[in-house]
């Protein structure tokens, strides 16, 4: 009884693997300039590490432009009243001296 | 089909860095190289994938061809190992496969004819799933494709004993999964 079902199971298997091999996969849309894109990768493949940098090269120049754009656009705040800035100044010395003991 | 020694003269003004050359050797094999690696992929995209990093292989390797034996035999080879590892490296990312596909189609006494050549394929790639990459990479070859034990043996780097005890360990397993009393 088992030794039928074996052999049963090894008929089954067979047929699969013949009906299947009367099915060749079809490779038609992969195969369509298939070594255009191959040799594509191909010099991919041989660009020497800092190619990489000169492509990046834009990226940098629009990001420079960005912050340079930027600080024109939005400068750095600074105390309008020359009295205030001096006497901000004073205080850092006497804190400075009285730190030091002078 | 390529004639070897053309292969091989291809092969020598690629090395020099004649691109033409080595797109020729591309034009002329890959109808081989994509039937042997569309048996071991899922669709497409993993086909183009397959293709692609075997040719790649090919460039990066070609120094190494002595031209001793065909091209077309090298480049089995090369086929061969890059579609045993996309098998290992999917075993890590793929555990459960549906086994609804399985069994029913097979002995379908309602068709007659039982399964049309498409539908065996189904099923049995979804079984094949099931295998071990190496058991799997035997039975495509040994049973798909329809080569020799002496040929999977060359192809996968394996000895013929190896190669026959993956074959008939992948045959058991189909069978049990075919079959319907799969124990997992």
């Amino acid at each position: 009884m088992n030794d039928e079902r074996h052999d049963r199971g090894d008929v089954e298997l067979d047929r699969l693997f013949a009906l299947a091999r009367q099915a060749p996969p079809d490779i038609s849309g992969v195969e369509r300039n298939f070594e255009t894109r191959v040799m594509a990768r191909v010099r991919e493949s041989r660009e020497p590490w800092y190619a990489w940098a000169w492509r990046l090269a834009p990226i940098f120049l629009v990001l420079t432009i960005l912050l340079g754009g930027w600080s024109v656009l939005y400068p750095p705040a600074q105390p309008a009243d020359p009295v205030a800035m001096l006497a901000s100044g004073a205080q850092e010395v006497a804190l400075l001296d009285y730190l030091t003991g002078e | 089909m390529a004639a070897p020694d053309e292969d091989t003269d291809l092969v020598r003004s690629a090395i020099g860095g004649d691109d033409d050359a080595f797109a020729e050797l591309v034009r002329r094999h890959k109808g081989t190289v994509l039937r042997s690696a569309a048996r071991f992929a899922r669709n497409p995209a993993e086909l183009e994938d397959l293709g692609q990093e075997t040719f790649l292989r090919v460039y990066r390797d070609l120094r190494s061809f002595r031209g001793d034996a065909p091209f077309g035999h090298w480049l089995s080879r090369i086929t061969v190992h890059v579609c045993y590892d996309a098998l290992r490296k999917r075993r890590r990312e793929e555990k459960d496969v549906s086994l609804e596909v399985l069994a029913s189609p097979v002995a379908d006494p309602s068709t007659g004819n039982g399964p049309s050549a498409q539908l065996a394929r189904m099923i049995l790639d979804q079984a094949m799933s099931r295998l071990k990459p190496e058991d799997r990479l035997v039975i495509t070859l040994y049973e798909l494709e329809d080569r020799s034990v002496r040929e999977v043996a060359e192809l996968t780097g394996w000895s013929e004993g190896t190669v026959k005890v993956r074959a008939f360990r992948a045959r058991q397993t189909l069978k049990r999964l075919i079959g319907g009393d799969d124990e997992r």
